[in-house]
């Protein structure tokens, strides 16, 4: 499945700042070919900004990133988006004033390739992929009338549509009950075997994150401090000290001995 | 460049300043494109006429009036007839403003017709000689006042409760509102100050410049480029635009003549849009 | 069903000027080349969101090119299709730079290009400035000229509407409607929104130039503050609103809506004519604030929905 030596999406010492704030400061990472790599860290530990900068959102003060080998840096976020390197949004970004299957539709038509040109034929992309997600009953309502994780589904169809080849997905689960996250976990794992996809995930939700990604990468103020399984990232000193504070790390590790 | 030209010009930027101080407050923190401005202005005008015809009070003081009735229409229009429309989004506010506009015309149109007007003050011709170069009275009046009014708005924005409040809706809506402001209040209120300062720029301009209904259109196009010159919502932004544009004019009439003065501020106030979106004085007040 | 009253009303409009007078083909003709102007608008604010209030400009630049290029003796088809080439160069032009601007600043950004454009005019020789320049006299007798532009818009309008109609219903017009819904995520998803934005934009120059050149020829003289007035996009704008932005049919609805109240309703009551604009825009704004076309789509689509979860609670009480 992950083939180790096809590394798809390399980051390499990416760094933003907003004035004297460091929100990302010289991360690398690589991504291989299948993967699922859970994004990790606390608020403002520049998760988002990172996606932004990997998808174009967001000019990069320094540093590269190369994708399937070209080198994606000074490209716009269409031009990535075109070239199969894509993402959703933590807050969710639809287009209002249309209905839930238009806007997946906008995905299938435009995506990777700038493909589909004709309309019929997006459209039976679009019915498979809002079957996949669960939202084929909502496809005539308008964005507006839909609920928030309805919307995150909505995202994901759209990216789904898009034909990706790498999909950032920036907090797919945020305001999911525990059922539902359940139920998401399993589509991502699904939509990876049946597409190919590799996945970077970004999620709060712990319990997703362990049970999904096959790596972890952990940031914390704008800097990685960490990168491994699962199982790595949960002992590592600098990790729990990251998320408890100081002192209740201590006692974790402790515990742990 | 004469010493005279750089006193018409300081002398017509102190009054476009004023001008430019309304418009500006209502774009940059109410957030409404304010068609109907200009319409404003000339109904200001129009007030100091009607009081001037039948009381004989000069202008420089029924510009008070001037201000307060204008403050009143700015409150009711925005009240009735703007907010409501607000939701509807930019294009919505923009025709409703022209709409306005388009009321007030007619309302002009109908009692005093479309011909020009002035008010003949007893003192409109004099003239007072400053090192070779000679000062006209009322402009230099008009000036003083307007500076100091210019000087009152930003001692009410900085100094009162009301004019923090305004502040703070426009700098951190959310933040404003945890802390109780009432934002609605706010925007109206600003907008009424806009208005008002609308209606005595009318009055001054009244002592000076003749006018009639076709000096709206001139106005509108004039605030516009002040208010983008200066930065939205921007007090000595706006002021600045005004002294800017009135050197730009008087420059333009000299060196290449007086039709050449408009293309030559809208040219100006294209590119400030392109290269620089947040006016000269280059703070950002609000997001887009 | 809409085509056969579409088909119909197309063929009624084709006999009606044998039926009425001069005066009457007159309005119906303005009629129509309103409908063009509020049609390119719609295109850019309705279905993309940027409202280009200096729009004007491309009329004008129809208007006097189309005038410049026909004393250099060139027939009127010529001189009117080279003058919507030169607008839909100079809509490019000013279009990379332009439209990066977003909301309000565009806007204001198109109206001080319009009245640069204007000034221009009105200082250089070759335009007649101020002044204003005239048309070469058609040398037909004064009703065939009128029924000449009367065909003239009709066969316009039709043109735009069914040419702005495939737009906005092609994998193009997707791409348009996204920039209005959310620009961002448009790019995102791999739209090329500063050529979608550059492009609809020629479109409607292309279009609003044309309209420019025939009311010129029909006027027969033009003056630099008549074809560059924004009292053109202001009503376009207000037929938009009362049609419905964003629909198809809305600025023909419009159109004739507003030019046939201040026509007949009103053209005793001159003096009240601006007034009674305002208000109805007022009016409008408030009461149907989707528009004539809008608020009937939006009946309809509620009216399915409502229905599709009607029988989905039928079939589970089942």
């Amino acid at each position: 499945m992950i083939d180790n030596n096809n590394v798809i999406l390399d980051v390499r010492a990416i760094s933003r700042h907003f004035g004297a704030l460091k929100a990302v400061d010289r991360v690398s990472f690589q991504v291989r070919k299948g993967e699922i790599i859970g994004l990790i860290g606390p608020n403002g530990a520049g998760k988002t900004t990172i996606t932004n900068l990997v998808t174009g959102d967001l000019k990069k003060n320094a540093g590269e990133v190369h994708y399937k080998g070209t080198d994606v840096s000074s490209m716009q976020p269409f031009q990535i988006a075109r070239i199969g390197l894509t993402r959703t949004y933590q807050i969710v970004k639809p287009l209002q004033g249309m209905t839930v299957e238009e806007n997946v539709l906008v995905g299938s038509l435009y995506g990777r390739g700038n493909r589909i040109n004709d309309l019929s034929n997006a459209r039976k992309t679009v019915h498979d992929v809002m079957e996949l997600v669960g939202l084929y009953k909502k496809k005539d309502f308008m964005v507006s009338d839909v609920t928030l994780p309805d919307l995150k589904r909505m995202e994901f169809a759209r990216v789904l549509a898009m034909d990706p080849e790498v999909v950032f997905l920036d907090e797919v689960m945020a305001g999911l009950n525990p059922s539902e996250v359940e139920e998401s976990m399993e589509l991502v794992k699904k939509v990876r075997e049946d597409r190919q996809l590799t996945i970077v995930y970004i999620e709060h939700i712990m319990k997703a994150v362990m049970g999904i990604s096959d790596r972890i990468i952990v940031l914390h103020h704008g800097k990685k401090i960490c990168e491994g399984s699962p199982q790595e990232v949960r002992d590592n000193p600098a990790v729990i000290e990251a998320y408890l504070g100081k002192k209740y790390a201590k006692e974790v590790m402790k515990a742990n001995e | 460049m004469s010493l005279q030209m750089i006193i018409n010009a300081i002398l017509l930027g102190g009054l476009y300043a004023l001008m430019g101080i309304g418009f500006s407050l209502q774009w940059g923190i109410s957030g409404i494109i304010n068609l109907s401005y200009g319409a404003m202005v000339v109904l200001g005008s129009y007030i100091s006429l009607i009081i001037f015809d039948v009381f004989k009070i000069d202008p420089f003081i029924s510009m008070l009036f001037s201000g307060f009735l204008l403050f009143l229409i700015g409150a009711f229009a925005y009240k009735f007839i703007i907010q409501p429309s607000i939701k509807g989004g930019i294009v919505f506010t923009l025709i409703i403003t022209f709409a306005l506009r388009l009321i007030v015309e007619n309302l002009i149109l109908y009692i005093w017709s479309a011909d020009y007007r002035t008010i003949r003050i007893s003192y409109a011709g004099r003239n007072f000689q400053f090192l070779n170069s000679f000062v006209p009275l009322t402009k230099f009046i008009t000036f003083l006042i307007a500076g100091i009014l210019i000087y009152f708005t930003h001692l009410f924005m900085m100094n009162t409760k009301i004019g923090k409040g305004i502040q703070a809706v426009s700098l951190d809506k959310i933040g404003a509102l945890a802390v109780g402001v009432d934002d609605k209040k706010m925007y109206l209120i600003n907008f009424a100050v806009g208005t008002a300062l609308a209606g005595i720029t009318g009055s001054l301009w009244a002592t000076v410049y003749s006018f009639s209904p076709h000096v709206i259109d001139v106005i509108i196009g004039r605030v516009f480029i002040i208010a983008i010159l200066g930065g939205l919502g921007n007090i000595w932004g706006a002021a600045a635009g005004g002294m800017l544009l009135g050197f730009v004019e008087t420059c333009g009439a000299t060196f290449l003549g007086a039709h050449w003065q408009e293309a030559i501020g809208l040219a100006m106030m294209v590119l400030i849009l392109l290269f620089r979106p947040h006016g000269l004085m280059g703070k950002k007040f609000f997001g887009q | 069903m809409n085509i056969v009253w579409i088909v119909v009303a197309i063929i009624i409009f084709t006999i009606l000027p044998n039926f009425i007078s001069g005066y009457y083909i007159r309005i119906l003709t303005a009629i129509f080349m309103y409908a063009v102007l509020s049609q390119c608008i719609n295109l850019m604010s309705g279905y993309m969101g940027y409202l280009p209030f200096g729009h004007v400009m491309f009329f004008g630049i129809g208007a006097y090119m189309t005038a410049i290029l026909m004393r250099g003796n060139l027939p009127f088809i010529v001189a009117m299709l080279l003058a919507s080439l030169s607008a839909i160069v100079v809509s490019i032009i000013l279009g990379f730079p332009v439209l990066r601007l977003r909301g309000h600043y565009f806007a204001i950004a198109t109206i001080g290009m319009n009245g640069a454009l204007m000034t221009v005019v009105q200082n250089i020789d070759i335009t007649g400035g101020a002044r204003g320049t005239t048309f070469p006299i058609i040398m037909l007798p004064p009703g065939q000229v009128y029924s000449y532009f009367y065909y003239a818009f009709l066969a316009l309008m039709i043109i735009t509407t069914f040419a702005i109609y495939f737009i906005v219903n092609s994998r193009f017009g997707f791409a348009i409607r996204s920039i209005k819904a959310n620009e961002d995520a448009a790019n995102s998803m791999g739209i090329n929104t500063t050529n979608t934005k550059v492009v609809t934009w020629a479109i409607a120059a292309l279009f609003t130039s044309i309209a420019g050149g025939l009311y010129g020829y029909w006027m027969s003289f033009i003056a630099p503050d008549e074809v560059f007035d924004l009292m053109f996009i202001t009503n376009s704008i207000i037929m938009m609103l009362i049609g419905g932005a964003g629909t198809i049919l809305g600025p023909v609805i419009g159109a004739f809506i507003v030019e046939t109240v201040s026509e007949f309703a009103w053209s005793g009551f001159m003096e009240y004519h601006l007034a009674v604009l305002g208000i109805i825009t007022i009016i409008i704004v408030f009461f149907v604030p989707g528009g004539v076309i809008g608020t009937i789509t939006e009946k309809i689509r509620d009216r399915k929905i409502a229905a599709s979860i009607k029988s989905e609670v039928a079939a589970n009480d089942r």
